[in-house]
């Protein structure tokens, strides 16, 4: 900012104060404020999979909810890594986060008093938020998220909180019901949720029942009562659930409460259960003590935390155990991460009051020059490739020794995802890919999605050509799961209704039958990655198009709605409308965007020289997408 | 000596405000509603050792500021703590040491706020204000209240006393304030003269305001593009607020005076809140009502002995309500009674030698309600006395010294009673040349900062073993004053080493969100301010008057070496910041007035939290602010006419983190007085 001021001279001998008033301003001036910077620190060489995120929950008002990120292969911590990949996000994360979790291919951040779940990818980048007014905590079954909240959607003079439940594909809520006092965490067994009523807000009459919900009719059904002050319950893996009651913090003393089970006497701010013991943060005596989940004994085994000042967080996983500690609420807390042997790996500063921590498979890509990656309009993931079998198979791409289906999708990635520009070939009829973009395909005005193949047309005809066209599925993530198991609709062409569409063909192809070879192609031509030893493809098969035109085996060009028909250079030849989407029943379905596509070679038939009809794939482009 | 002289003379050395009364006596027209001739020179022993800061009269009506916390800003020493908005809360921190240990006298008695210890100093109006004073450490004048020998900071707000011409009997001042946020502020005031001892005033005030300004967040990413940039309005930050107040003075003697002051404010408003992601309005609501009955009498006995004696009856009211059906549901009540008498005495033992005594004893009493949860009252009480004995004396006329102790003993409600606190104090102020306006003052204190109910008693959270929090200060100053028929200049600087020990701090219990407050916290406060005010009188009566300060604080926490915080800034304790003031008046030969006054506030980075990280800094402000006036006399009337345009660039802000202030905003006040 620019201060202009002009300075009065009317009296020179006085021009003293002017002189320190020029100096003043001068010296005051101010920057533009930056977006608070992610700041990576190596805190062990010790290698470990994945990575981890840490919500720090920072104090109400303060909005310095924070989300971390150790990147457990590198051994590097990187602070407020939310906000290096979501910069342009108002008012940054948010105020006072209170749970966080991953479900599928996303991460679910619960922020308190901001009133809201995050919802983010793996990589932590924002996708879209759920409002949910003073809501604590998270749970996942199916397709649907279910909130802890004080309050309901409407504020009930009993100050009866509620659970809500949430679409993860539309994210919109879809059911409400009411609970008991400040309801807190949640937990989801043999489909009926557990929600423990802490009464947090009623000072001396605290609440002490479990609410059973039905998930069918989304009513409560039971009330268990546990003990004073319930905060925390999570289910271990012989099914019995595990309840910390805080007790009143006076005269009531806090005890884990085993329903159907054991009392235990234990101060208990934290529980974590892996595998068949149950980690449980006893933060008055500063230590971790392990409970057996088959006969609730105490395990010899108690990790002594005295070096803490107020231990807070708790996750324990597979390989490692962390906890951490919040200090004095108003300035980093420390998370330790410990091998079950009590050694101490490392240990790392956080935001204020790091509280709760997630595990995640795979690290993240924690480049942070290049963090902020704006949405790509190619393909950035296959997820499935299954070719009919065809003499393309096993090269394009090519198969070698110990490939499994993962690795022939990350082949078909690096072929055709990102504007590669290689080829992937489908095979024969039924031979299918599935790809995505890093965000979903929305369905606007016009055309969508624009799929390379490499058809071509006969030089001065443009009736005829290479065509082997592939029909086009698509696919919305409605369980939020990340994977394409959801319900797929086709893409409908110009032969979707033509008498000689088989709409209910299959095909089986077998290890055995595998003697097809042609003079060219002499691999096998069964995909060598099945280890069955044959598959069975279902979908339409499309009549066939092959003429023989001055000696030429060519293909009647069809007028619209299949890959690999056009040449890749008539744009709306090779581009698909997501209005074009039918069901099951060939009735028009409205898909506001979707998450995966699939195509698949839609012609049955081989033809000499050239062999089998097989739709080819060079690329995808989200035609909303300017790069 | 003209026998008004003296007696005003007498009010100003005894009552603790304090007239400059070297000024050169300049065109009287300037000071139509000051004292004139006020000429003596007054008995060495009761000048200020510690040379307060003061705005008083028509300097602090052309700041460009509506409260008392608007006029402290051009304080040096003081930061100010504003949540932004007509209506948000605004209190003072001297020298870094906490809000709590700044005392509020209203005349000359302590404004008290037993559950929270805070005054909120935006409820004051400056309509009503003679006078606003600043003393570190103590006001230098033995002849006090026992209480005024406790805090370690302490602000004196001197209300309008009538002085009346030969022949008036009454004067009217009637005013309409109008501006942004909706605001809308008459004020009328009326001085009536009963006897010619007598005398009455009346000041009563309505402010509303609808609070609603825009704000603007703005971020930028390191390359420059704009991460964000939104604009809202700021809601919720109404208030509606009306204060009454009348006083009776009766000068009865030379020596002797009686007065009695009530007071009345009652309000209702809008607590904005913090501003954070997905929030962008609150529904907490609060209503206030402040009552007091302040009655003092004063008078000397053979010329050696003085006596005052001071009562007062509080009674405080606050309603809280929390309509965010989001948050947790309040409905709170809370009704505080105080009960203050003083009884204080001097003795001039010889010209260079005065002792006083002084002993004070307040009752306070807080009741608190939960509504929502229809729990029973909550009953806390706190019986506290003072005594306090403060010698003076000067070694010729160069060295003058103070020294003074108070005893402090206060039992909280069902607490066996504790053993009384002593804290010294030690005032020098050395001045080797007799024609020269130098002076190096030093002085050396302690002070305690007593829990309050809140810190004791709050649900779950109180912890009634609390000690006070104690503060030590070290301060000199070098003063020096120059004037002439010129121009009028005064410079000082000081420097100050506070340390502040069992700092009373909030602390996780060991269990999950739950605090307990402890005494935890050692505070280490080194500090420079300097100021300068100069006034120049110009040919064609033109006046300049610039008043400029700076401070430069560090104040670091040095409880324990291992915390992650150690040795940083505390929280919201800029190391730079600073006023200048200019203004320019130009009388016309008829006595019309015009001028415009200009003032620039700075206060440097600051952390919102212990820990001095990026994430907690908080980016330096500063604004401009322009006011221009006129003021013209229609036979025995006066008018005048205001427009004062704040945060002139407007700058987007905080002075507390969350809390947006206004950008640019204006007022325009339209005065008439006879």
């Amino acid at each position: 900012m620019h201060t202009r001021f002009q300075i009065l001279k009317p009296f020179t001998s006085y021009h003293l104060p002017f002189t320190i008033l020029v100096c003043v301003l001068l010296w005051s001036c101010r920057k533009d404020e930056v977006v608070y910077p992610t700041i990576p620190t190596d805190v062990t060489d010790e290698v470990q999979q994945g990575g981890l995120y840490v919500l720090c929950e920072g104090n109400m008002g303060a909005n310095k909810a924070r989300l971390d990120y150790m990147n457990l292969e590198t051994g590097t911590y990187y602070s407020n890594w939310y906000g290096a990949q979501n910069p342009k996000q108002v008012k940054e994360l948010g105020d006072v986060g209170n749970d966080i979790q991953t479900y599928g291919s996303r991460l679910y951040a619960v922020i308190n008093c901001s009133h809201k779940v995050e919802v983010m990818d793996l990589q932590a980048r924002h996708i879209g938020q759920v409002d949910i007014p003073n809501c604590r905590y998270l749970a996942f079954h199916g397709n649907k998220m279910y909130v802890s909240a004080y309050v309901g959607s409407i504020a009930d003079p009993e100050l009866l909180g509620s659970v809500f439940e949430v679409d993860t594909a539309t994210l919109t809520i879809t059911r409400e019901v009411k609970v008991g006092h400040q309801p807190d965490e949640l937990c989801i067994l043999d489909d009926k949720l557990y929600v423990t009523n802490s009464g947090g807000y009623l000072t001396n009459r605290y609440d002490s029942t479990l609410s059973v919900i039905d998930l069918t009719s989304f009513t409560e059904i039971q009330k268990i009562t546990v003990g004073i002050n319930p905060t925390r319950v999570r289910a271990d893996e012989q099914g019995h659930l595990w309840v910390c009651s805080q007790g009143n913090y006076k005269d009531i003393k806090p005890q884990v409460v085993v329903v159907g089970g054991p009392r235990i006497q234990t101060p208990c701010a934290n529980i974590s259960i892996q595998g068949t013991h149950a980690y449980i943060l006893d933060n008055e005596n500063k230590e971790l003590k392990v409970y057996s989940t088959i006969n609730y004994n105490l395990s010899p085994v108690t990790y002594h935390l005295s070096s803490f000042e107020t231990p807070y967080g708790l996750l324990a996983t597979a390989d490692a155990f962390y906890v951490t500690d919040a200090k004095n609420y108003v300035s980093s807390g420390v998370l330790h991460c410990y091998a079950y042997d009590g050694r101490e790996r490392w240990q790392a500063l956080t935001g204020d009051i790091p509280g709760h921590l997630c595990r995640v498979g795979e690290a993240m890509h924690t480049d942070t020059t290049d963090t902020v990656t704006p949405q790509s309009a190619y393909i950035s993931r296959v997820y499935e490739y299954l070719p009919g079998m065809g003499q393309f198979v096993n090269m394009l791409p090519k198969y070698e020794t110990g490939d499994d289906a993962q690795a022939m999708c990350r082949k078909c990635e690096q072929a055709i995802a990102n504007n590669a520009g290689g080829m992937v070939c489908l095979g024969g009829w039924g031979g299918y890919i599935t790809f995505g973009f890093d965000h979903p395909v929305e369905n606007l005005e016009g055309r969508d999605i624009q799929i390379l193949g490499n058809a071509y047309k006969m030089s001065g005809n443009e009736t005829y050509g290479s065509s082997e066209p592939g029909i086009v599925l698509v696919c919305r993530d409605e369980n939020g799961n990340g994977l394409p198991d959801d319900t797929w609709y086709e893409l409908k062409g110009c032969l979707y209704d033509d008498p000689l569409t088989d709409h209910h063909y299959s095909r089986t192809y077998t290890r055995a039958g595998d003697t097809l070879q042609n003079p060219y192609h002499n691999q096998p031509y069964y995909p060598q990655w099945i280890t069955a030893d044959e598959y069975t493809l279902y979908g339409a098969k499309l009549p066939s198009q092959t003429e023989k035109i001055s000696g030429q085996v060519v293909q009647r060009i069809l007028e619209y709605g299949y890959v690999d028909n056009k040449p890749n250079k008539d744009k709306d030849g090779t581009s698909f409308d997501i209005a074009w989407a039918v069901d099951a029943n060939g009735l028009p379905v409205t898909l506001p965007s979707v998450d995966f596509v699939r195509v698949y070679t839609a012609v049955d038939e081989i033809n000499d020289p050239t062999g089998e009809i097989s739709t080819e794939i060079t690329g995808a482009i989200d035609l909303h997408i300017n790069n | 000596m003209k026998r008004r002289s003296i007696l005003i003379l007498f009010l100003a050395l005894c009552a603790g405000t304090v007239f400059a009364i070297n000024e050169a006596e300049q065109d009287s027209l300037y000071r139509l509603f000051q004292i004139e001739e006020v000429e003596v020179s007054a008995r060495a022993l009761t000048k200020d050792i510690i040379v307060p800061q003061t705005l008083k009269g028509e300097e602090l009506q052309r700041l460009a500021a509506l409260s008392v916390a608007d006029a402290l800003r051009y304080f040096a020493g003081v930061q100010l703590k504003d949540y932004g908005g007509v209506g948000g809360i605004k209190t003072i921190n001297v020298r870094s040491m906490g809000s709590q240990h700044t005392a509020v006298f209203y005349n000359g008695v302590q404004l008290g706020n037993a559950q929270n210890g805070q005054v909120d100093l935006g409820r004051f109006s400056l309509d009503n204000m003679e006078q606003i004073q600043l003393f570190h450490g103590q006001k230098s004048d033995i002849f006090q209240s026992a209480r005024e020998f406790g805090a370690a900071g302490n602000i004196y707000l001197t209300t309008r006393r009538p002085y009346f011409k030969s022949g008036e009997r009454t004067h009217v001042h009637a005013q309409m304030r109008f501006g942004s946020f909706g605001l809308a502020n008459p004020n009328i005031g009326v001085d009536v003269k009963l006897s010619e001892t007598l005398s009455f005033t009346f000041d009563a005030e309505y402010l509303y305001a609808n609070g609603k300004y825009k704000f603007r967040y703005k971020r930028v990413l390191p390359d420059g593009e704009t991460a964000y940039d939104t604009t809202a309005v700021r809601h919720n930050g109404d208030v509606n607020a009306v204060r009454v107040e009348m006083g009776l003075h009766d000068y009865y003697s030379n020596t002797g005076f009686f007065r009695i002051h009530a007071y009345n404010y009652w309000s209702e408003r809008g607590i904005p809140g913090a501003i954070v992601n997905n929030v962008w309005r609150n529904g907490e609501r609060l209503w206030d009502r402040n009552t007091f009955v302040q009655a003092e009498w004063q008078d000397e006995w053979f010329n050696r002995w003085s006596t005052r004696l001071l009562a007062k009856w509080a009674n405080d009211f606050t309603h809280y309500k929390n309509y965010d059906v989001k948050l947790l549901p309040s409905n709170n009540e809370y009704l505080q009674e105080e009960a203050y008498l003083s009884f204080a005495n001097k003795i001039q033992v010889f010209n260079w030698w005065d002792l006083s005594v002084a002993y004070d004893f307040q009752y306070n009493v807080l009741d608190k309600q939960n509504l929502l949860l229809d729990e029973s009252v909550e009953h806390f009480d706190r019986y506290s006395h003072w005594l306090s004995a403060a010698t003076a004396f000067n070694v010729q006329e160069y060295l003058r010294l103070q020294a003074s102790v108070l005893m402090t003993q206060i039992t909280n409600h069902q607490s066996p009673i504790t053993k009384p606190k002593f804290t010294p104090g030690v005032f020098v102020s050395f001045r080797p040349y007799p024609k020269i306006d130098l002076s190096l003052n030093a002085f050396y204190k302690q002070s305690y900062r007593y829990p309050t109910f809140n810190d004791l008693y709050y649900t779950d959270l109180g912890n009634a073993d609390l000690r006070p929090e104690l503060a030590r200060q070290h301060s000199v100053e070098l003063a020096y004053r120059k004037t002439d028929k010129k121009y009028d200049l005064s410079f000082s600087a000081s420097y100050y080493y506070n340390r502040v020990t069992d700092k009373i701090i909030a602390y996780p219990k060991g269990q999950q969100f739950r605090w307990t407050m402890l005494n935890l916290g050692t505070v280490k406060i080194n500090g420079v301010d300097a100021k300068a005010d100069m006034s120049f009188y110009l040919p064609l009566r033109f006046v300049l008057r610039t008043r400029l300060n700076y401070t430069y604080q560090t104040a670091i926490d040095v409880t324990n070496p291992n915390d992650t915080y150690y040795k940083d800034q505390i929280p919201y304790i800029p190391r730079h910041s600073g006023s200048a003031v200019l203004g320019l008046e130009w009388t016309a030969r008829r006595g019309d007035h015009y001028g415009f006054n200009y003032s620039f506030i700075y206060v440097g980075e600051r952390y919102s939290q212990q820990q001095n990280t990026v994430y907690n800094y908080v980016q330096p402000w500063y604004t401009h602010d322009l006011s221009l006036y006129g003021e013209w006399g229609i036979a025995r009337y006066r008018l005048k006419a205001d427009l004062e345009i704040n945060n002139l660039l407007g700058q987007d802000y905080e002075v507390i983190q969350n809390y947006p202030m206004p950008k640019q905003n204006i007022r325009c006040t339209l005065a008439f007085k006879y």
